[in-house]
C-alpha cells in the first residue's frame, strides 16, 4: 500500500472524523472539569444542534455554514436552560445525581428532536460531492473545512481560557470552586459561562457529523462513548488534550481496520484509552485526576 | 413510596380507561419504534395500518366488527419488546400480534409471551435463522423470507450478469451476517470470488478505511448488505464519493427512498438492489398504489411484508372466528398454495370466498407468501435499478 | 377473562423486577457500599447470560453448546464466568479512580459486547442462541411465569440475604470504612486493594447471575439485550433513584422505575390514533420527565443510606452524609 492510499484512506477520514470527536470531547471535559459530572446528554444536544442548522437551512434555504452559528446560539441558550431548569438545584447533591438527571435529559432530548424532526434520515445538502486532488492527497472541500473550524474553534476557546477575565474565571473554578468563590469569582455566573459555551460546542459537532454524513435521530448517542473516551484520554479538563484526544481516537479507529477485523473498529477507542490509562493515569496530557 | 403508589394508581387508572373505550377486535402491531430501527418503523407501521384501514373500510371482521391495531414500542431489544407484548396479550387482549420488528425482540417475545400464551405472530422483518427452529407449537410465521434464500438468489443472479468477482460490505447484526453468510456460501460454491468480506458496526462516522480494504482485493463490485436509511447510505455516499467500486448490489434493505433522495438518481446509475416482488400477480402493484394514495412510499423497506403481516392477520381473524387458539392454523390455512387466489387489497373477496366456506390462498404485495410448515415463507425476489426518482426492475432473480 | 390478563401481567413485572433487583442490588456492592463506578453493568451481564445460555441449550450448528447442563449448573456457572471475567478486568482497573473507572468499564463492556455479537462460533454472533430452557416451561402460561417467579423471588432472597448478612459482618463495616475515608482505613492497615476487588468480583458475579436468569425467562439472548442503555444505565437510574447504600432502596427503585417505564405506555396510548408513533416517542420524554422530578424531590434517593436501620434522620442531615459518603469530593482524593 502506498504512502497516498494510506493518507488518503485512512489518516485523512480519520483526522476528519476525531475533529468531530474532539469538538464533542471539548465539551465533555469542560463539563468534567469545572462542574465536576460526566455529562450523558452530550451527545443529543449534538444531535439537537444537528436538527436545529436543518431547520434554519430547510426553512431559510441559507448556505449550512450561516446555520452553523445559528445553531450554536440555540443550542447555548438550550444548554443553559437545561442547566437552570434541571442540573442546578442538583448542584450540591452527589454528582452522580447529576449523572442520572444528564441520561433523563438526553431521554428527553431524543425525544423531542424525534417528535419535531421525525426519525428519517436528512442531509443538508443532496447529492455526493467527491474529494479534490491536491498534490495526489485527497480531500473534500467540507472535510478540510472541517479540520479548520475544529482547530479555529477550540483555538478560541483555549484563548478565551488563557487570556480574558472570564476564561480565567472558568479556570479557577475547575481549579477549586471554594477558592474562587473566595478570590471573587461569581460561580453562578460562570457555571452559565460554561454551558453556554459547551451547547455552541455540542451544536458545532453535530453540525459536522451531520454534514460529513447524515443527520439521524440517534447520532449523538452512537458518538458519546467514543467522545468520553476521547475526553479521557487526553486528561480531563484540558482542552487540547481533549483535541489530541479526539484526533488520536479517529485516527486510531479507521487504521485499526488494517490489523483488526472491521467489526472491532470501535473497539479501539476503548483499547487506546485502558492502555494509555495503565501508562499515564492522567491522560495524555496532564488532566486533573478526580 | 407513596410516589410509586401515586404513579401506580395514576397509571392504573388510565389503564382502565383505555379499556373501557375498547374497540371490537384487536390485534397487536409491535413495532422497533423508538431505538435503532427508530427510521424505518414508521414506513412499515403505517404499511401494517393501510391493511387494516382497508379490511374496516370493505367490512371488517366477524360480521361488520372493527380491527383495531394497538401500537406497542419494542424498542428492538428484547426487554422492551417483551414488555409490551405482555401489556397487548394481557392488558389490551389481543387476539394476534403483528410484529416485533427485530429478531432479538421476535425471539424473547415469542419465547416468553405468545408462544405461552397461545397467540399467534407474524413478524415482518425478523430475518433471523433462528426464528425457524423455534419450539412454537405452529403459533409463529413470517412474512419476510429467511436471509438465506435471498443471499442465495442474489449470488446467482450477479453470476448470471457475468459478475465473477465482487467484495462484501455487511451490517454487523442478524440481518446482514445472515444475508452476507448465504450469499458468500452460494457465490463461492458456484465459482465467484468474493475478494473482500468485512463486517461493520453501525452509527460510525467513517466507513472510508472498511472500504479502502474492501476494494484492496480488487473488486469492482459492491455488495452491500445493510439498511438503505442508516449505515448503507453512509456506505454507499463514501464508495461513491471516493471512487471505490465501480458497480453497487444491495440486498432488499438498501432498496429505500432515502438512498434516490440523499445521494441523487444522477448518481446511483451503477446501483441496483434485489427486493422481493408479488410473483405471477399484479398484488403488489395494489399495494404500491393503495400506499402511495395513502401517503406512503412503497419503495420503504419491509413495506411489502409488514402489509402483508397485517392482512394475514385479519384473514386469521376472520377464518378463526375470532379464537385466539385458532388464529394460527387460520393464517397457516390462508397462504399455503391452495385455494382461491386473494390479492392485496381485495378484503370483501376474501369475506365471501370464507362466508362461502372455500379455501383461501393469499398472494401478498411482497410475493406468493405460501407459508411452509416452519411458517416460513420462500419469497421471490427482483433486481431493481434506480429509475428517476423510484426503483424499477431490472431482472428476476432465481 | 380481563381479570386473568391483568395478573399475568403483574406477574410479569415482578419477574422482571425481581432480575432487574439482582442487577441493583449487585451494583449496590459495588457503587453504593464501596464506591467503585462500574459503568459496566451490560458486560457481566452478557457474559452470565451467554454462559449459562450456552450450558444449559441444545446443540446448534455453528457454535458452541449442546452441553443440555441443568439449570441450576448453568446459573451457578455463569456467576463463576462473571466473577471470573471481573478479577482480570478490577486487578487491571480498579486502580483508576471513579470516573476513570467508569469510563475503563464502560468500554470493557463494549468491547464484551464486539466479542459476542462478532464471534459467532462461540455465542452464535448477531443471531444469538434461542432455545434455551427454562424450568416449569411445561405447564400452562399463568402457572410458567407464577413458577418462574417463585425461583427468581428465591434467588433475590438469597442475593438479599447474603448481602445483608455480609454488611452487618466485619467485612461490611470496613467496606464502608474504606469507601468513606480511604486514608484512614489504608493507616489501619487494612488491604484496601484486595477489599474493592473483592467487592467489584462478588457484584460481578451476581450481575451475571442477573443476566443469566432474564436469558431463561426470555428463553433466548442476542446482542440486542446487552444494550447499554438498557443493561447499564438503566440498572443505574434504579439504584439512585431508590437509594444507593441501602438494599431495600436498590430494590425499591427498580419497582418505580420499571412501573414509570412500562406504564407511561397507557398513558401515551390515550392519545389520538393520529399521534401513536409520535406517543411513543412522548413516552421517552415523560420517563425522562418523571426521572427528573424523583430526583427533584428525593435527591438522595427515595429510601436514603442511613447509618442506623431508624429513618428518623432529618433529610439535610441524610443528604449531608450522602454528600460525603456516596462520592468522594475530587479535593479528598486528590
Amino acid at each position: 500500500m502506498g504512502i497516498y492510499e494510506l493518507i488518503n484512506f485512512y489518516v485523512i477520514p480519520g483526522l476528519v472524523l476525531g475533529s468531530i470527536y474532539a469538538l464533542g470531547a471539548v465539551g465533555i471535559t469542560l463539563v468534567f472539569g469545572i462542574l465536576r459530572f460526566a455529562h450523558l446528554a452530550h451527545g443529543d444536544l449534538a444531535t439537537f444542534g444537528a436538527f436545529t442548522a436543518l431547520a434554519v437551512v430547510a426553512t431559510t434555504g441559507v448556505n449550512p455554514w450561516i446555520a452553523l452559528p445559528v445553531a450554536m446560539v440555540i443550542c447555548a441558550a438550550l444548554a443553559v436552560g437545561i442547566d437552570k431548569v434541571f442540573y442546578d438545584y442538583l448542584s450540591e447533591r452527589p454528582k452522580i445525581i447529576t449523572v442520572m438527571a444528564s441520561l433523563g435529559i438526553a431521554l428527553m432530548l431524543r425525544s423531542l428532536i424525534q417528535v419535531i424532526w421525525g426519525v428519517d434520515t436528512e442531509t443538508y445538502t443532496r447529492g455526493i460531492v467527491r474529494p479534490d486532488n491536491y498534490w495526489g492527497f485527497r480531500i473534500r472541500d467540507r472535510e478540510l473545512y472541517t479540520l479548520l473550524a475544529m482547530f479555529a474553534i477550540t483555538g478560541a476557546l483555549w484563548l478565551f481560557l488563557q487570556k480574558t477575565k472570564w476564561g480565567k474565571a472558568m479556570r479557577a473554578m475547575s481549579d477549586n470552586p471554594d477558592l474562587a468563590l473566595l478570590s471573587g469569582v461569581d460561580n453562578r455566573l460562570t457555571t452559565m459561562l460554561t454551558w453556554a459555551i459547551v451547547g455552541a460546542l455540542c451544536a458545532a459537532s453535530g453540525f459536522f457529523l451531520g454534514l460529513n454524513t447524515e443527520l439521524k435521530s440517534m447520532m449523538g448517542w452512537t458518538m458519546l462513548l467514543p467522545m468520553f473516551a476521547a475526553a479521557i484520554l487526553g486528561g480531563v479538563g484540558r482542552v487540547e488534550g481533549a483535541v489530541l484526544g479526539g484526533l488520536v481516537v479517529g485516527v486510531a479507529e479507521e487504521l485499526s481496520v488494517l490489523v483488526l477485523p472491521s467489526e472491532y473498529k470501535a473497539a479501539m477507542a476503548f483499547a487506546i484509552l485502558i492502555v494509555i490509562l495503565l501508562v499515564r493515569p492522567t491522560g495524555l496530557l496532564k488532566g486533573k485526576l478526580l | 413510596m407513596k410516589l410509586a403508589k401515586i404513579l401506580m394508581a395514576g397509571a392504573l387508572a388510565t389503564t382502565a380507561l383505555t379499556t373501557a373505550a375498547m374497540a371490537d377486535v384487536k390485534v397487536g402491531l409491535l413495532g422497533g419504534i423508538s431505538g435503532p430501527i427508530a427510521a424505518m418503523s414508521p414506513s412499515m407501521i403505517a404499511a401494517s395500518k393501510l391493511a387494516i384501514a382497508q379490511v374496516n373500510a370493505q367490512g371488517g371482521v366477524l360480521g361488520g366488527q372493527k380491527l383495531e391495531a394497538i401500537l406497542g414500542d419494542s424498542a428492538c431489544n428484547p426487554q422492551n419488546g417483551v414488555d409490551a407484548a405482555t401489556k397487548l396479550v394481557n392488558v389490551e387482549q389481543i387476539v394476534g400480534l403483528i410484529g416485533p420488528h427485530c429478531s432479538g425482540a421476535v425471539l424473547a417475545v415469542a419465547n416468553s409471551v405468545t408462544i405461552p400464551a397461545g397467540v399467534a405472530l407474524i413478524t415482518p422483518s425478523g430475518t433471523s435463522p433462528e426464528i425457524t427452529g423455534l419450539d412454537d407449537g405452529d403459533k409463529v410465521f413470517r412474512t419476510v423470507p429467511s436471509d438465506d434464500y435471498q443471499g442465495r438468489a442474489l449470488a446467482r443472479t450477479l453470476l448470471a450478469q457475468g459478475t465473477k468477482k465482487v467484495a462484501v460490505a455487511y451490517l454487523n447484526n442478524d440481518y446482514g451476517s445472515g444475508l452476507a453468510g448465504a450469499f458468500k456460501a452460494e457465490f463461492t460454491s458456484k465459482g465467484g470470488e468474493v475478494a473482500g468480506y468485512a463486517a461493520h458496526e453501525e452509527g460510525k462516522a467513517s466507513y472510508r478505511s472498511n472500504l479502502a480494504e474492501l476494494a484492496s482485493g480488487g473488486a469492482d463490485t459492491l455488495v452491500i448488505f445493510d439498511y438503505g436509511d442508516g449505515t448503507g447510505l453512509t456506505i454507499l455516499r463514501q464508495s461513491l464519493e471516493n471512487g471505490f467500486f465501480e458497480n453497487f448490489v444491495g440486498g432488499d434493505g438498501m432498496k429505500s427512498e432515502a438512498i434516490i433522495k440523499e445521494l441523487g438518481a444522477e448518481n446511483l446509475t451503477t446501483f441496483t438492489s434485489s427486493s422481493p416482488v408479488g410473483e405471477a400477480s399484479d398484488s403488489n402493484a395494489k399495494f404500491t398504489k393503495a400506499f402511495t394514495e395513502a401517503g406512503g412510499s412503497a419503495d420503504a423497506i419491509f413495506a411489502t411484508t409488514s402489509y402483508d403481516a397485517a392482512f394475514l392477520m385479519a384473514l386469521g381473524v376472520e377464518i378463526a372466528g375470532g379464537d385466539k387458539a385458532k388464529v394460527a392454523a387460520a393464517i397457516a390455512s390462508a397462504s399455503n398454495g391452495e385455494g382461491e387466489k386473494v390479492e392485496a387489497g381485495e378484503w370483501k373477496k376474501a369475506l365471501e370466498l370464507i362466508k362461502a366456506g372455500k379455501a383461501i390462498d393469499y398472494q401478498g404485495a411482497s410475493g406468493s407468501l405460501d407459508f411452509n410448515a416452519k411458517g416460513d415463507v420462500p419469497g421471490s425476489y427482483a433486481l431493481f435499478k434506480v429509475d428517476g426518482d423510484s426503483f424499477s426492475v431490472k431482472t428476476t432473480m432465481k | 377473562m380481563e381479570l386473568l390478563g391483568y395478573l399475568n401481567y403483574a406477574v410479569y413485572m415482578a419477574i422482571f423486577i425481581g432480575i432487574y433487583a439482582i442487577l441493583a442490588l449487585a451494583l449496590n456492592i459495588q457503587w453504593g457500599f464501596t464506591g467503585l463506578f462500574n459503568a459496566g453493568v451490560a458486560g457481566f451481564f452478557a457474559v452470565g447470560a451467554y454462559t449459562s445460555a450456552i450450558l444449559t441449550s441444545a446443540a446448534a450448528e455453528g457454535r458452541l453448546g449442546g452441553y443440555e447442563l441443568p439449570v441450576i449448573v448453568g446459573w451457578l456457572a455463569s456467576m463463576l464466568a462473571a466473577g471470573a471475567i471481573a478479577w482480570p478486568i478490577g486487578k487491571i482497573c480498579l486502580r483508576f479512580r471513579s470516573d476513570y473507572l467508569a469510563i475503563a468499564t464502560i468500554g470493557i463492556a463494549e468491547i464484551i459486547r464486539l466479542v459476542i455479537k462478532s464471534e459467532g462460533w462461540l455465542t452464535g454472533g448477531a443471531r444469538g442462541i434461542s432455545k434455551i430452557p427454562r424450568p416449569f416451561s411445561d405447564f400452562e402460561y399463568l402457572y410458567t411465569q407464577l413458577s418462574y417467579l417463585a425461583l427468581v423471588m428465591i434467588a433475590l432472597f438469597l442475593v438479599y440475604y447474603m448481602i445483608e448478612r455480609q454488611l452487618k459482618a466485619p467485612w461490611g463495616r470496613m467496606m464502608r470504612a474504606i469507601r468513606d475515608n480511604e486514608a484512614a482505613a489504608n493507616a489501619m492497615g487494612k488491604n484496601i486493594e484486595a477489599r474493592r476487588l473483592q467487592a467489584f468480583v462478588f457484584g460481578s458475579a451476581i450481575m451475571g447471575l442477573g443476566g443469566a436468569m432474564l436469558a431463561h425467562y426470555y428463553r433466548s439472548i442476542t446482542p440486542e439485550a446487552i444494550d447499554p442503555m438498557i443493561a447499564t444505565f438503566l440498572v443505574w437510574i434504579m439504584l439512585i433513584l431508590g437509594g444507593s447504600g441501602n438494599n431495600k432502596g436498590a430494590i425499591l427503585g427498580v419497582v418505580v422505575v420499571w412501573i414509570i417505564w412500562s406504564m407511561s405506555e397507557f398513558v401515551t396510548d390515550s392519545l389520538p390514533a393520529e399521534y401513536a408513533i409520535k406517543a411513543k416517542y412522548l413516552r421517552i420524554f415523560i420517563i425522562g420527565l418523571l426521572l427528573q422530578l424523583v430526583l427533584r424531590f428525593r435527591p438522595e434517593g427515595i429510601l436514603p443510606e442511613t447509618a442506623k436501620s431508624s429513618t428518623s434522620t432529618s433529610d439535610q442531615q441524610t443528604s449531608n452524609n450522602n454528600k460525603g459518603e456516596a462520592e468522594p469530593s475530587p479535593a479528598q482524593s486528590a
